[in-house]
């Protein structure tokens, strides 16, 4: 394992994606690899930062109203298959 | 027996309390595809309707969130992407580069106070620019993977591309909002200490932006991109990763 495996395997890991071995050598790579340890709190951040920023913004309430009156009507019509 | 009546108005009961439940998803991921709340709400509407309408063809087992998604994935496609855009170059190894050159210079920096925050200052209206300069593409799979959970396998089956496909674009899409991320946290003064990083210029990409508050430099930040991606030379869609152990027949530990 070299740094340069761990940048470009470094979201899988945080996926929990790569096998037991390799995943095992990630681990000690980092442990002895300031630089790629760093990189990977970092990428593990900013992933904490976007999902919390980028994350639910909840729907207004007037589309629950809106997508019921919608089923409503549907059921009104023949619409259904 | 159950009259037909009675049997539809079950059916559609079922319905209703299968999939409200996921109306703040689907409107937060239809802002972030749409870029705004009009828009947005459209699309969940006509969502919902057609899963309403179709709810017999729901195969009982799969995930039904990731079918209510790939719902309102064709419905955006068909809706706001009709026009076959002009793909959108990009240079990918441009970008690792200036992402490692940000890295290289700052990672104690970013990462020397472990409770907070990593950009606790940064404008919310920051983060969504970062997202919107994403292609389209690469936002999807960032937004599915990263804010809604899917898996690799479900977001293949929501966007109707092989695993390897949305892993290469998990890949880019998340370097490259890693990447502008850190950009803006230098240019906007978030990386607090070390000294700033002098960027080289692209003037092809380069466009006119206002002058920061702290009239900082300007820097090749990407703007918003609404265009199909077209990598350059001989990058393809689907890469090897090399995430398994030596054993061979499985390409991806996907459980």
């Amino acid at each position: 394992m070299v740094c340069d495996d761990v940048k470009r395997i470094v979201y899988f890991y945080l996926d929990g994606q790569v096998g037991e071995q390799k995943k095992g050598a990630i681990t000690s790579h980092l442990k002895g690899c300031r630089n790629c340890d760093d990189r990977v709190e970092i990428s593990r951040r900013l992933r904490q930062f976007i999902a919390k920023r980028l994350g639910p913004h909840s729907a207004p309430a007037r589309l629950r109203t809106r997508i019921q009156e919608g089923f409503a009507s549907l059921r009104g019509s023949s619409a259904r298959p | 027996m159950k009259s037909a009546e009675a049997f539809e108005q079950e059916q559609a009961w079922d319905f209703e309390k299968a999939a409200m439940p996921y109306v703040d998803s689907l409107y937060n991921t239809a802002y972030r595809m749409t870029r705004n709340s009009e828009d947005a709400e459209d699309l969940v509407q006509e969502t919902y309707l057609k899963a309403y309408k179709y709810y017999d063809k729901f195969e009982e087992g799969t995930n039904f969130k990731a079918w209510l998604f790939k719902i309102m994935k064709n419905t955006f496609i068909n809706n706001y992407r009709k026009k076959k855009l002009t793909p959108h170059k990009i240079d990918f190894s441009e970008i690792e580069e200036s992402y490692e050159r940000v890295i290289q210079k700052n990672a104690p920096d970013l990462i020397k106070d472990p409770e907070s925050e990593i950009f606790q200052d940064m404008m919310d209206e920051d983060v969504k620019r970062a997202l919107d300069s994403l292609p389209h593409d690469y936002k999807m799979v960032v937004l599915l993977a990263d804010i809604e959970g899917f898996s690799y396998k479900e977001i293949a089956e929501i966007l109707d591309c092989p695993v390897g496909t949305v892993m290469s674009r998990l890949y880019r899409g998340r370097k490259m909002l890693e990447r502008t991320l850190l950009e803006y946290a230098k240019k906007y003064g978030y990386i607090r200490s070390g000294e700033p990083v002098k960027m080289r210029s692209r003037k092809d990409e380069a466009k006119p932006r206002k002058k920061s508050a702290a009239g900082t430099e300007e820097t090749d930040i990407v703007e918003p991109a609404d265009e199909e991606v077209e990598l350059f030379a001989a990058e393809t869609e689907e890469f090897d990763f090399e995430l398994e152990d030596e054993e061979p027949e499985e390409e991806f530990q996907l459980e």
